[in-house]
């Protein structure tokens, strides 16, 4: 028993400084995270005022079962936890991968997905309390002056944070396979434009899954992509009932199971054939 | 002539690279595309559910898209090399080079990189300018093309004043991406018609970034035969000062510009 708690404090030990640089890493870059938050707000601004046109142009006070508050929601939480589960230690790994650099990574006695989980994880708090924070009561202030009432619900809330969590873990090894891939392929810039627009388009950032007419909709949803972004901003919007939840939060679960074990297959293939270049 | 002669020579090289590295000319190129036909589907089950957006019909809509790529896309593949300059040629100190050859600085930089990613947002706005005209039997005169083309170039010099500008300020801060990112992400606003927005987001995107003169309101002449004199006279007069400024910007960045690195 003793044994276990101490190889338990020895683990967060050796965590614990790959997350200490995490925070400094983004206390250093802090204009640049700023510069990045003013450019999702732009791009949430654009939407919100594309979704008004449309709206006012309908006619109708919904469109397909969403009225311009739940619309205005979607865009705010959709982007917020889409930039919530953002992870770009995977690309500094593309980049260890071409410079060889990764090496030093390997050498060490860590786990490679823990020591960037946790390398992450300060960086994640930085944009939990800087940018989630204040989104979200901003959100809530704007639901409580349209309805007129406290739409916030606790449980809803507790489900979105839960599914999120998942969903960043999804990110995490989604986006370590593709940092994997640069081991075989040069042009990595272009293929993760490519993998940009694909997730923005269906994880449902771009245009809610909901909107997509019936059979293309149920194709997406039972994607990977859709436990992404579109999964918990429902969630917090409380579009889910009973036995959904419990499915969708299977779903995820799923999909965090078969990426891990992708990210696992391809690395112990990617060991045996890293030549590092140069010194 | 010169100037023409050596951007010759360097093309020449780029064609050569290309050649070399065609799968990821073609990620590059098809990413780019992909990126504009989610945009498009967006668009498409946007018009699935109403008549007209703001009074804009599908293809107008789409046409008003389609031009936005067309200054966006020239401008990418002849300026691409500024990114870097702002990311981090300056931080890394490699921008001395261009200090010490015969030619302008940012002549230089400018020449030095083709980026044929671009052409995949290129070629989908001019098959989509196409595809709207004929969807919408536009009655195209000569006078109506040439002042079309004048503001497709003028507006790529928005584009290019405006990564000029902020590329420059990496010289002062050593690295100024993503101040870039955030002014060429405004670009994104004028894809749309301007009539959707309030107040300050249009006048700030038609006089001070003035990204909406690069497709709006260029296009809302050709499409509805708004006034030419503000539709396109203010493409040419606004890029014109932009470019103006941005030059001022670039040379005092270079005369404050200490080389990084070591």
């Amino acid at each position: 028993m003793s044994n276990i708690k101490a190889r338990g404090i020895g683990f967060i030990n050796t965590y614990k400084a790959f997350t200490k640089a995490g925070v400094q890493s983004s206390m250093a870059y802090r204009a640049s995270f700023l510069c990045f938050v003013l450019g999702e707000s732009l791009y949430c601004f654009v939407m919100y005022f594309i979704w008004k046109a449309v709206f006012s142009s309908s006619g109708n006070s919904t469109f397909m079962g969403f009225s311009m508050t739940d619309m205005t929601v979607y865009v705010f939480l959709s982007n917020l936890v889409g930039f919530l589960t953002s992870t770009d230690s995977t690309e500094n790994l593309a980049d260890e991968i071409h410079d060889g650099s990764i090496i030093m990574r390997m050498i060490k006695p860590v786990n490679v997905d823990f020591s960037l989980l946790a390398f992450e994880l300060g960086n994640k708090v930085m944009m939990i309390t800087c940018v989630f924070l204040p989104v979200m009561i901003g959100v809530e202030i704007y639901r409580f002056t349209v309805l007129g009432y406290c739409a916030f619900h606790i449980g809803n809330f507790l489900l979105f944070v839960v599914s999120t969590v998942i969903s960043y873990l999804l990110a995490f090894y989604l986006n370590l396979i593709f940092g994997y891939l640069a081991f075989f392929l040069m042009n990595i810039w272009g293929f993760s434009i490519l993998k940009g627009s694909l997730i923005k388009f269906f994880s449902g950032s771009l245009i809610p899954l909901a909107f997509f007419p019936g059979a293309v909709r149920v194709v997406f949803e039972q994607l990977p992509f859709a436990s992404l972004v579109y999964v918990p901003t429902m969630l917090y919007m409380g579009k889910y009932s009973g036995w959904e939840i419990v499915f969708v939060l299977a779903k995820q679960i799923l999909w965090l199971g078969v990426f891990i074990y992708i990210s696992k297959v391809i690395w112990k293939w990617a060991q045996k054939r890293l030549a590092v270049q140069g010194g | 002539m010169r100037f023409l002669r050596l951007y010759g020579t360097f093309i020449a090289l780029h064609l050569k690279k290309l050649m070399e590295y065609r799968i990821d000319f073609l990620t590059g190129a098809v990413s780019f595309l992909i990126n504009q036909i989610t945009n498009i589907v967006f668009i498409g089950i946007i018009f699935s559910q109403i008549p007209d957006l703001d009074g804009y019909l599908f293809y107008e809509i789409i046409f008003i898209y389609g031009f936005s790529l067309v200054p966006k896309g020239i401008d990418h593949l002849l300026t691409d090399n500024l990114w870097k300059v702002a990311w981090f040629i300056v931080r890394k100190g490699d921008f001395d080079k261009y200090l010490t050859r015969p030619i302008s600085p940012l002549a230089h930089v400018i020449m030095e990189f083709v980026q044929f990613d671009a052409l995949g947002e290129l070629l989908t706005g001019i098959v989509l300018v196409v595809v709207a005209s004929v969807k919408l039997s536009i009655s195209y005169t000569a006078g109506k093309i040439v002042l079309m083309i004048i503001a497709m170039l003028f507006g790529t010099l928005i584009f290019t004043s405006i990564k000029i500008a902020c590329s420059a300020i990496a010289f002062k801060i050593k690295q100024s991406g993503s101040i870039l990112q955030i002014f060429y992400m405004t670009s994104d606003f004028a894809r749309y018609p301007v009539t959707i927005y309030n107040e300050i987001v249009k006048n700030i995107i038609t006089y001070i970034i003035p990204f909406a003169f690069t497709a709006y309101y260029p296009a809302s002449y050709i499409l509805r035969g708004n006034d030419p004199v503000f539709c396109i006279g203010g493409t040419v007069v606004l890029s014109l000062i932009l470019f103006g400024f941005s030059l001022i910007v670039w040379q005092k960045g270079i005369s404050a510009y200490e080389s990084a690195g070591s």
